[in-house]
């Protein structure tokens, strides 16, 4: 493994399902060490450039370089050092959980590793897993697909919304687990579309929109783009204003509270509060934006 | 990851129609075998034949009344429609369930997400459903043994030619996994691969009846996957069990092998 190359590489990927574009034209990287998101809505591309990613779908165009190697005639040997959680994890129903993990530790053909750890702090107990898992709820059977996907110690981590049917406190001792496999340099390719637990893990955000990837930055500076929220609350209705080197952009937040907006602050702050001191204000609030702002800024007219 | 795992994890989502199927072999092949030792049939049925057209009396006289003797009895149990019906079920459902229904239910994209080759899988497939086959075969081989032994008299004739009909039908069993294997292979869902799988087999089945009723479209015979199974004209004496493994074989080899060369280049899911 040569380390000063990313752990992934993806150039120019491109594939079609028929005539309708799965992805189109997709280059990123991504480096060890870090926890890179996906974000997007449904139907986007994020789940096809994953599956890319795993050699399950071949691609039409494009290149694809994982821990240096190319993909396609390396898939099995660069699979080795991956876990995988899908999104809607379903286990062999009928299966116990005990011979789920054996069976992929044997398909593996590694030894246990981290399984009675992980095991523990998701709270699988032994009855649990001689149970089939056909009789498994929801939160039980993400529980034992987090276990599969981590149990050997990959080195990177591939994860399809996997806190989807975890309670919070479960959820909790994902992102525990997830930063400690960061600690060790492990590195994780993240998909999601729950936004404060984007905000909360992901290093760099890839944004796909209608399968292209429309920015690849970090949280802050996506957050940067978007420049600052502004809350104000007037005694009277808003005059538009007009000014020089800023502009406010109004957000509908769908609130009937009268004289009460919420603006995306674009250029000079200084010159928008200077301008906004001569109104009648009642109440008013700054801050950075939330991801979901990021969110909307990208997505609003789809 | 080695074929006994695989296999093991096979047994266990099929195992209840597999053991179903096993019981009802092996009750069947007893079940004949003492019905046609408790009555002589011989004689009425002869003068019920002499009423039918040439073609109708050749056609029940090799398939039904030949197995009024104890032995044909014994080759009955592979022939009946309910046994073929049942094989053939099972060789269909393996492939459909393990192919198409995970690709749907997205545990065969997991399982190839793992560091398995995908035609080391497709071995791991096949393989496992040759030996549920064998299993099935060989309750079949120990239905029809027992009944020999407990009411007709055993000889190593009689259970050679019981060895022969047994893998003949191993065989045929295995044909119809492996063109399941290739249709699954290529289909996009469980129930459009269950469907052709049966369908092809239940149009086999019928053209080779008319086949064998009407003169004009015997030439078609060779062309019939049901030609090559012919378990009572093994214990008559009169297979070729050579040609018959050969075509077999070769015909589920060829299946196996487009199914490996479709399955590496398809999209999961």
């Amino acid at each position: 493994m040569n380390s000063s190359l990313p752990v992934i590489r993806v150039e120019n990927l491109t594939k079609f399902y028929g005539n309708t574009v799965g992805v189109n034209d997709v280059s990123f990287d991504v480096e060890q060490g870090e926890i890179f998101g996906f974000l997007g809505p449904n139907g986007a591309g994020k789940t096809t450039i994953i599956r890319l990613l795993l050699d399950l779908l071949k691609p039409d165009k494009g290149n694809i370089s994982i821990f240096g190697k190319s993909l396609y005639g390396n898939s099995k040997e660069i699979r080795k050092l991956c876990g995988y959680l899908p999104g809607e994890f379903q286990a062999y129903k009928h299966l116990t959980g005990y011979e789920y993990l054996n069976l992929f530790t044997d398909l593996r053909k590694s030894d246990a590793g981290d399984t009675s750890l992980l095991l523990e702090s998701f709270d699988l107990k032994p009855k649990d897993l001689k149970r089939k898992s056909s009789q498994y709820s929801r939160g039980m059977m993400q529980k034992l697909g987090i276990v599969q996907a981590l149990m050997h110690n990959p080195k990177l981590i591939i994860l399809d919304e996997p806190t989807s049917g975890l309670d919070p406190l479960m959820q909790e001792v994902f992102y525990e687990l997830i930063f400690k496999k960061l600690s060790e340099g492990t590195t994780i390719l993240f998909s999601s579309h729950n936004l404060p637990e984007v905000e909360k893990l992901c290093h760099r955000l890839a944004i796909i929109r209608q399968g292209e990837i429309v920015s690849v930055e970090s949280i802050d500076s996506l957050k940067a783009k978007v420049g600052h929220i502004m809350e104000l609350t007037l005694s009277q209705p808003y005059p538009k204003l007009t000014i020089s080197g800023a502009e406010l952009i109004p957000i509908d937040t769908g609130t009937v509270n009268e004289n009460h907006y919420v603006f995306q602050i674009k250029g000079e702050i200084n010159k928008v509060l200077q301008k906004v001191s001569e109104l009648s204000v009642v109440d008013i609030t700054i801050s950075r934006p939330s991801l979901e702002n990021v969110f909307m800024k990208f997505y609003k007219n789809d | 990851m080695n074929l006994l795992s695989y296999f093991g994890m096979v047994w266990k989502t099929n195992k209840a129609f597999a053991l179903f199927t096993m019981g009802l072999l092996i009750a069947m092949q007893l079940l004949i075998l003492n019905l046609v030792r408790s009555f002589d049939t011989q004689v009425m049925m002869e003068s019920f034949l002499t009423q039918l057209p040439k073609n109708m009396q050749l056609f029940l006289k090799e398939s039904f009344f030949s197995t009024l003797t104890l032995d044909g009895a014994a080759a009955f149990g592979y022939n009946h429609p309910m046994v073929i019906a049942l094989i053939i079920v099972n060789a269909i459902n393996i492939p459909v369930r393990h192919i198409s229904r995970e690709l749907e239910s997205g545990t065969l994209e997991l399982l190839l997400s793992h560091p398995v080759k995908r035609h080391s899988f497709m071995f791991m497939l096949w393989g496992s459903g040759i030996l549920m086959l064998l299993l099935i075969t060989v309750s079949a081989f120990l239905g029809s043994v027992l009944g020999i032994y407990f009411f007709h008299e055993l000889s190593i004739t009689i259970v050679s030619r019981v060895l022969e009909i047994s893998l003949n039908m191993w065989l045929f069993s295995i044909l119809v996994l492996s063109y399941t294997i290739l249709i699954s292979s290529k289909a996009k869902g469980g129930s459009l691969a269950g469907n052709l799988s049966a369908m092809i087999a239940f149009v086999f089945y019928i053209v080779f009846l008319i086949s064998q009723l009407w003169d004009s479209s015997a030439f078609v015979l060779p062309y019939n996957i049901f030609y090559y199974y012919e378990p009572q004209q093994i214990m008559l004496g009169r297979g070729h069990a050579g040609l018959d493994s050969l075509v077999l074989t070769g015909l589920s080899g060829l299946c196996f092998g487009l199914s490996v060369l479709f399955f590496n280049r398809r999209d999961i899911p």
